[in-house]
């Protein structure tokens, strides 16, 4: 007993010193030095995370043609030989190959994505391995694509499926494809001007200008392993420099004409009406003329001033949540869901086409199909309406699949191509997809029909 | 230098030729190749070969390519053996006794909207078709079939070639990976038993062939003379995808109507106020049996084709 007190007397002390030394330096650290931890926090975290420098207009190009004729090697070449001019971090061809499945919405996107840039723009590289996942990526706008580069192998040529990579790019719109024939190296010089022939042939019976194409002839094998320049880096280069000039730098959303969507409406004593939502497109100023549409009513009026978080504002930008005082509108007169836009630039329709993407049960979607005449609410900006389907070119449309839907609205509201909304059935959401077209409105009587249409439909079902 | 001389001579001569000889060639394609390729379609690379193999005899190097392109077809379709094959087109045809669906795979959807590819599997489901027509024997009122990878390669086609060769021909062409899946060939014995067809997406114009990404066949026993509905039966059961048909005795409806998968007490999928069973008694109908096919859908590991990509082939492209 007595040992273990004594053993205890002359711990504690021991103890004592011990941890109070270990306060005092932890004190002295943190007091002394106190800015080097946090500095190298600081640094750390830049190290993992770069800073997207915005000082390039940017471009999404992707990649199309056949599996075997080198896309994925072109990809890799492009980055390689960009990376030794320091414009592009180097990838390898397994890292781009495998296309991890990408979730956005929701839904699962088979796509590789590569940044890289010239000295002249910045670059998304898309490359998706099959049709519907271009389908889906445009429907969607994951990775929407300004331009096209089409490989071609010049020991194949044109192969029966380059067709159809071609009916897809007008399919999703791309109206600017530069052509790359690959594999010069383990052809010959009759080979490649015979497929350039062909390529252009094919691209003028698709509609496109055939004979004006740039068509790029080189190996992004021999770039990749750094073999002979002509057809190789050069090849690269000359290719990319096409891709700069040919494909056009799409229009940014701050040049457009300005468009937002309302939110909510508020009326202040004494100042007036504030229509509040965020800023889709383009600058807004004070005093600057709008018109608020939708929900079957069109009204002109005058933005009086501009607010964001209770300040004024010289000028929104898209993007911008704000505030804006509009003059001699009353509050009840503008609801939800209707448009501020500048004045004759958008319009409101209940008759449009649009591409849809269905999603899959695993997507959270329906198990069962559907098919014509079923009522689905569309949301799209900040309105909702009831909307009527029509299935054109199929019987049904199962979960999962793309799909041409002819879209009958209960009641006009803004849309426009390009638009994007989703489709809900009760509290499901059964699809995404972007307006392709607007059909003319529809007329007294059709909107009689699609009303009636709807009743027929109840009394059979109250029938039985 | 000497290389560079030689760089630059090329390309005045490239130079000179294109303005020569370039718009000449495009108009009238005077160049051998390039008529070959035109005519036959094989790759370039091969047309190539057969004229440098017969001194630029085109007649000789065009039979001499009609008869290589099957060894050829055969040794692309052994190189891309290994490669995974999931998309695809499911194919379905039938008339009121005999009905046969065939699922062939490809590499990419794109491959699988080309023309050629709709003439194989087209091929291949009036092989079966036949197969059904004159190889099953009657017993039972449904006799089922159900054929593998290999002994679907082993039916011949109209034109007595076997499936395997038209499949070794048209990997040939369009070099990517095909395989011919599985098939089911049916026949019904019997008075009142009917065979239907069905695939989406459905053609406009029903008919006794179709293609698509999903395809069903479906015997059943209608009698009277109500309105034959064997087609919407097989539309629902492509869409709703039961899991089986369902006895009234034994299974009892889920609790969920949208979970449900007996195909008797699904909504109809055309007019969801009924339920499939209500459909059959109104219309005196028996389903004896159905099989739906969804192209690409979960197959065993080890069936040929959709193995992971070997290595080899990506080793060589680093």
């Amino acid at each position: 007993m007595a040992t273990i007190s004594l053993a205890k007397s002359l711990v504690n002390p021991a103890l004592k010193f011990v941890l109070k030394q270990n306060h005092s330096s932890q004190l002295r650290c943190s007091v002394t030095p106190f800015t080097t931890p946090l500095s190298i926090i600081l640094r750390r975290h830049y190290a993992e995370k770069q800073v997207y420098e915005r000082t390039k207009p940017h471009c999404n190009v992707g990649t199309i043609g056949h599996v075997d004729h080198g896309k994925t090697t072109l990809t890799a070449a492009i980055t390689k030989v960009l990376a030794d001019l320091n414009l592009a971090q180097k990838k390898g061809y397994s890292d781009i190959d495998n296309a991890p499945e990408e979730k956005a919405r929701g839904i699962t996107i088979n796509v590789a994505h590569v940044e890289y840039q010239t000295e002249n723009r910045h670059y998304g590289h898309t490359d998706c391995p099959g049709h519907a996942d271009y389908i889906k990526n445009m429907i969607t706008g994951t990775a929407q694509m300004d331009g096209a580069i089409l490989v071609v192998a010049a020991t194949d040529g044109v192969m029966p499926q380059t067709r159809e990579h071609l009916i897809l790019a007008k399919q999703i719109g791309i109206q600017h494809i530069v052509v790359f024939i690959n594999k010069v190296d383990a052809a010959d010089q009759e080979m490649v001007e015979l497929v350039e022939m062909e390529i252009r042939e094919l691209m003028t019976e698709m509609g496109y200008d055939g004979d004006n194409i740039p068509v790029i002839k080189g190996s992004a094998l021999c770039a990749l392993e750094g073999k002979n320049p002509e057809i190789g880096a050069e090849a690269i280069n000359q290719l990319l420099k096409e891709v700069d000039s040919f494909i056009p730098t799409p229009v940014r959303e701050l040049d457009k004409p300005f468009l937002m969507p309302v939110e909510s409406v508020h009326s202040i004593p004494g100042r007036g009406t504030v229509i509040t939502g965020r800023l889709h497109r383009g600058v807004l100023k004070k005093g600057t003329e709008c018109e608020i549409v939708g929900h079957g009513k069109v009204m002109k009026t005058t933005v009086t001033g501009v607010e964001m978080f209770h300040k004024t504002l010289e000028e929104a930008q898209a993007g911008d949540q704000l505030g804006a005082l509009v003059r001699a509108i009353k509050r009840d007169q503008i609801k939800r869901g209707m448009v501020m836009a500048k004045p004759g630039t958008v319009k409101a329709h209940d008759n449009i086409e649009a591409a849809v993407y269905i999603l899959s049960k695993e997507e959270g979607g329906r198990a069962k199909p559907f098919t014509s005449f079923i009522q689905l609410q569309m949301f799209s900006m900040t309105w909702d309406c009831a909307t009527q389907v029509s299935i054109p070119d199929k019987e049904m449309v199962m979960p999962g699949e793309d799909t041409k839907l002819l879209l009958r609205l209960l009641k006009p509201m803004v849309c426009e191509a390009g638009q994007r909304f989703t489709l809900r059935l009760g509290d499901l959401t059964l699809g995404t997809g972007v307006i392709t077209k607007i059909n003319n409105n529809l007329s007294e009587e059709d909107r009689i029909r699609l009303l009636e249409g709807k009743r027929a439909r109840e009394k059979a079902a109250a029938k039985k | 230098m000497k290389q560079k001389l030689e760089v630059y001579s090329k390309m005045i001569f490239q130079l000179v030729r294109r303005l020569h000889t370039g718009p000449v060639c495009r108009a009238a394609e005077s160049s051998l190749l390039a008529k070959l390729r035109k005519k036959t379609g094989y790759t370039i690379a091969n047309c190539k070969k057969a004229l440098e193999m017969h001194n630029n005899d085109t007649d000789k190097a065009e039979t001499w390519l009609n008869e290589q392109a099957q060894a050829m077809g055969w040794a692309k379709a052994t190189k891309l053996a290994g490669r995974t094959a999931l998309q695809g087109l499911v194919a379905v045809k039938f008339n009121q006794d005999h009905g046969a669906l065939v699922e062939l795979n490809c590499e990419t959807d794109f491959v699988a909207k080309n023309e050629k590819f709709h003439q194989m599997i087209e091929d291949a489901a009036s092989a079966c078709f036949k197969f059904a027509n004159t190889h099953l024997k009657s017993k039972d009122p449904v006799t089922k079939m159900e054929l593998d990878s290999e002994q679907l390669s082993n039916l011949s086609t109209e034109g007595g070639k076997k499936l395997s060769e038209t499949l070794a021909l048209f990997i040939g062409s369009v070099g990517e990976n095909a395989v011919l899946r599985r098939a089911e060939c049916w026949k019904a014995n019997g008075k009142d038993v009917k065979i239907a067809g069905y695939t989406h997406p459905a053609p406009a114009a029903p008919g006794q062939y179709s293609a698509g990404k999903y395809g069903a066949l479906l015997a059943y026993r209608q009698t009277g003379d109500n309105q034959d509905i064997g087609r919407q039966l097989c539309q629902h059961i492509v869409g709703c995808a039961p899991r089986k048909i369902g006895n009234k005795d034994h299974d009892k409806p889920a609790k969920n109507a949208d979970d449900e998968t007996c195909l008797i007490y699904q909504e109809y999928l055309l007019d969801p106020s009924y339920t499939v069973e209500e459909l059959l008694q109104q219309n005196n109908v028996e389903v004896l049996d159905y099989v739906r096919f969804s192209c690409g859908e979960a197959v065993e590991a080890n069936m040929p084709g959709v193995e992971k990509q070997s290595l080899d082939t990506v080793q060589t492209l680093q």
